[in-house]
């Protein structure tokens, strides 16, 4: 199996020169010293928050280095390749909840080894036996304050109120979360969102179909179609909208009746650095730090405690934050794993009608 | 056309031999890299769940309403695309072939510029022009010429603009050379002969230029069967094209069997659509098949044609000899030209302010001015070594598939052979099957060889998308060529490599350059393989930019794009001074 040579070690001339200079002398890390984990993360503004609240502090405290690359939106495909090619080019990865029971299915995923007596203060649904929970991020909408006279929106039902809040709307071009959304909109309530009626959902938004100016398919595009005022309201990721509202953009968030989900890291099955992988990961789980990446991301802690650190000011944008979560639901992975794939030919051929 | 006739078929039956010969690169590169990574990702398709051949996912097909609906919906947006880019494309190309070498050469920057500009930061820059806030709104309603803003994005016909954008520099490219090679008497005997302007234009300019006009289309038609990045960030509800379908089967659903289905399905019908363009426009000119058989559909296909041709050119004439002042008739070429290179440039033009922004985000007009973009690229070393990284392979990739392509198509056009027509669908092929499917295949044959995060990988996999272009630049090069230049230069006692130096390859040098810039800009511009052949650690331009912007998009992308336009024109320039 000559592959599984070339790897690590073109990889290590690669890295050694940073392994090097990082590797700062200590008595415990002699061992591990020349252990570098390559952690693949969403990018973007991930890259440097995560470097100060976790590569860095761990390469501190093991001596081990961590070279985060950045993986795509849906690194499913990449991570299979992985595995069933024993190219461990990725060493640990962010998932979705989403990607987590597609991996599982496939088992594609290694134990973390993190039980929930090693992590306190973890929210419960942030812990399986191969995924450890690092930030929840939460779909709402937002809508902009300069376009909105008078009253607020302030549920999915006035979204779906073109009379009484007139505007462009964009919802997102996928039927994840957006028939949740109608279900609302139509007055179901939201803990008995699960399962869904499908047809009611459809119906439902038979009525907003024509008032929908955009349908956006990229995180990226809807922060933009808030901040350049393309439309009035709508669908998002909270971290996206919020970009737009930290970059000036006169809006805001609702967070009534959102739906929020999981990030956090997997293992790739027979990863011969696993031992190694599985103790980063579990030193994600620490409070103090994943208080650290809120001040540049605004995602939510998994770990309940880390608000114990962070300003009353900033939880105020963060979707773990309690006075947040408390109106919101965790959008049902079993749910959806179970009827993607129909649902996505249903939503795309009702899209054409 | 006498000139093709005569050659090959005379040839001895070593040349023949011989000149196949020169196919045999190509098509082991591209059985080795592309048939067989990629046929084994389609038999995924064809197995049921415990590895035994089974029809299930083609039932699923059969009896899902929505792929076939979507699949129309692809063709008629890259239908549409491809004849948009051909006739805005046609009278700038015939602009561009009446000039001087020189002044082409600088003008042709100009056609180039929208290539050096990242497809990802073209789109956002429509989307900045096309908004119901953008500029081309702001202007129409602050002028009075509109009440309210139109919908000019999220709908049909922005996808159509963005793409046409995208794909004119190609059709362009691909109708100049043989533009050029058209001779200008065979005009001007005509106008002896008494016909008019337009009679000499659709009756013997026109026909002699299908060659061009049918390699453009089947360039831009099928690259653009393949785009999901316009249609996603300027389509409306309705415009989703099926490399999006692929894409979410591939890396959302992991169903790579219905993703091999699908595959399948939009192979297919692109190989039928080829075939049935082929039989009603004459494409077989280009592998030069006409002489051999179907002489007789041809036929009958060649008259149509001309009565039409016929007819138009009445038409015209009467409107452009009596509605038309002759002065002002020759104005109108490059008044049209000027309009159409202004609209290739303009989405690059608004990079440039954009690039030196003060704001976070891509505003146009910017708020307000500053360097920090440019600083940070600068300071970024990931940035600098992935810029340098794309020009290295772009570079590699252009001459391995120029070298290979070009080849090819001169084995096709000096072969007789009955596999002409089989090298030729083969050698477009991987134009074909979208590059998710490509990637996903050569990622598994990469790890076998050791090649995944390498840069001879990420060279390969560029070579595998460039082999299509760089051998229609150079077949419709060679489709117009003299080979009695070459059989002269024979009798003069010139070896064959010798005539291939001296003779040939200067009198095509045009398709050949077109064929080089077009495998380098399919390279710099190529993200797909790069996410997965790179894997993250070997980064290139697009893909760092891909995952800076994924989740926030910021004005870096504009300040890298810059600096890439200031490279590429810097270069450019200095080559053409070489050169002269």
């Amino acid at each position: 199996m000559s592959k599984q040579k070339f790897f690590p070690v073109t990889r290590r001339t690669v890295l050694a020169g940073t392994g090097a200079i990082l590797a700062t002398p200590a008595i415990l890390r002699h061992a591990r010293a020349s252990v570098t984990l390559t952690v693949a993360d969403p990018g973007g503004p991930f890259s440097p928050a995560f470097r100060k609240a976790f590569y860095g502090p761990f390469e501190e405290l093991t001596g081990m280095t961590i070279a985060n690359v950045a993986r795509e939106a849906e690194p499913t495909a990449q991570f299979k390749s992985i595995v069933e090619t024993g190219t461990f080019i990725w060493d640990v990865c962010t998932l979705t909840l989403s990607a987590r029971k597609i991996l599982e299915t496939q088992d594609l995923l290694e134990p973390t080894g993190v039980e929930a007596a090693d992590a306190p203060g973890m929210i419960s649904e942030a812990l399986f036996p191969n995924f450890v929970g690092t930030d929840v991020y939460s779909t709402i909408f937002a809508f902009r304050s300069d376009k909105m006279s008078g009253e607020e929106p302030k549920s999915w039902s006035d979204f779906w109120n073109v009379e009484a809040f007139p505007g462009r709307r964009a919802l997102r071009k996928n039927p994840i979360d957006t028939l949740e959304q109608a279900l609302l909109a139509d007055g179901v309530p939201l803990e008995e969102l699960y399962p869904l009626d499908v047809d009611r959902a459809f119906a439902s938004l038979d009525k907003i179909k024509p008032h929908i100016a955009v349908w956006w398919t990229g995180g990226a595009q809807s922060t933009q179609l808030l901040q350049s005022g393309e439309v009035d309201m709508l669908s998002g990721w909270n971290a996206r909208l919020q970009a737009a509202i930290d970059g000036g953009a006169p809006a805001q968030l609702v967070w009534n009746q959102g739906l929020y989900s999981i990030e956090g890291w997997g293992i790739p099955k027979g990863n011969p650095k696993a031992d190694a992988a599985r103790e980063f990961v579990k030193f994600c789980t620490r409070p103090e730090q994943q208080a650290l990446y809120t001040s540049e991301l605004s995602y939510g802690p998994t770990n309940q405690k880390a608000y114990d650190s962070i300003d009353a000011e900033r939880a105020k944008v963060l979707p773990t934050a309690p006075a947040n979560i408390s109106q919101m639901r965790l959008a049902s992975e079993d749910w959806w794993s179970e009827n993607r794939a129909e649902m996505s030919e249903r939503f795309n051929a009702w899209l054409l009608i | 056309m006498t000139a093709a006739t005569l050659s090959p078929a005379r040839s001895p039956f070593r040349l023949r031999v011989g000149a196949l010969w020169l196919a045999a690169p190509a098509i082991a590169f591209l059985v080795v890299f592309f048939l067989i990574p990629v046929g084994r990702l389609l038999f995924l398709s064809v197995q049921g769940d415990g590895g035994t051949l089974s029809s299930e996912h083609y039932d699923r097909l059969l009896h899902t309403e929505v792929y076939w609906r979507i699949l129309v919906i692809t063709f008629r947006i890259a239908g549409l695309t491809a004849f948009f880019s051909l006739l805005f494309g046609y009278p700038l190309a015939y602009w561009l072939s009446q000039m001087k070498d020189n002044r082409r050469n600088q003008m042709l920057l100009m056609v180039l510029v929208p290539f050096w500009t990242s497809y990802l930061v073209k789109a956002f820059a429509w989307m900045l022009l096309l908004g119901n806030e953008g500029v081309i709104n702001r202007l129409l309603t602050g002028s009075g010429l509109a009440g309210g803003s139109l919908p000019l994005m999220y709908n049909e016909f922005g996808v159509i603009v963005g793409m046409v954008h995208a794909m004119m520099p190609l059709a362009v490219l691909t109708m100049m050379p043989v533009m050029s090679g058209i001779d200008l008497r065979l005009s001007q005997a005509a106008g002896t002969l008494g016909a008019s302007g337009a009679h000499r234009f659709w009756m013997v300019y026109f026909p002699l230029s299908i060659p061009g006009l049918a390699a453009g289309g089947l360039l831009t038609f099928i690259t653009s069967l393949g785009f999901f990045i316009v249609p996603a960030f300027l389509g409306g509800r309705q415009q989703t094209m099926l490399a999006q379908l692929i894409i979410v089967q591939v890396q959302e659903l992991v169903n790579w069997a219905f993703a091999g289905v699908l595959a399948t399905m939009l192979l297919a019908t692109a190989l039928v659509a080829t075939w049935i363009y082929n039989r009603l426009f004459g494409l077989s000119s280009l592998s030069a098949t006409e002489q051999t058989g179907g002489r007789t559909v041809d036929g009958w296909t060649r008259r149509i044609g001309f009565m039409l041709l016929e007819k138009i050119a009445s038409i015209t004439a009467l409107a452009t000899d009596h509605v038309l002042v002759r002065d002002r008739r020759t104005r109108i070429l490059p008044a049209y030209s000027a309009i159409a290179i202004f609209f290739l440039v303009v989405p690059t033009l608004m990079v440039i302010p954009i690039a030196f922004t003060s704001s976070r985000f891509l505003e146009f007009p910017p708020p307000g001015y500053s360097l920090r973009w440019f600083e940070l690229y600068f300071n970024s070393p990931i940035w600098i070594s992935a810029t340098v990284r794309s020009f290295g392979v772009a570079f590699a990739t252009a001459i391995l598939a120029t070298l290979i392509g070009g080849m090819a198509a001169l084995a096709i056009a000096r072969s007789r052979s009955r596999w002409n027509g089989a090298i030729f669908a083969f050698m477009l092929a991987p134009m074909i099957v979208p590059r998710i499917v490509i990637a996903v295949g050569l990622f598994y044959l990469f790890a076998q060889m050791g090649l995944v995060a390498t840069n001879a990988g990420l060279v390969i996999g560029h070579t595998v998308l460039s082999i299509p272009f760089t051998f229609v630049a150079t077949a419709a090069v060679l489709k117009g060529y003299d080979w009695r230049l070459d059989q002269a230069a024979a009798s003069l006692g010139a070896g064959r490599l010798q005539v291939l130096r001296l003779i040939t390859v200067p009198l095509i040098r045009g398709g050949i350059i077109s064929s080089f810039l077009f495998a380098f800009v399919t390279s710099f511009d190529e993200l797909t393989i790069a996410i997965f052949v790179s894997g993250g650690l070997k980064s290139t331009l697009p893909k760092q930019m891909w995952d800076d912007m994924i989740l926030q998009l910021n004005p870096t992308l504009a300040a890298v794009s810059v600096v890439v336009l200031v490279i590429v024109t810097a270069i450019l320039l200095v080559a053409e001074r070489i050169r002269r």
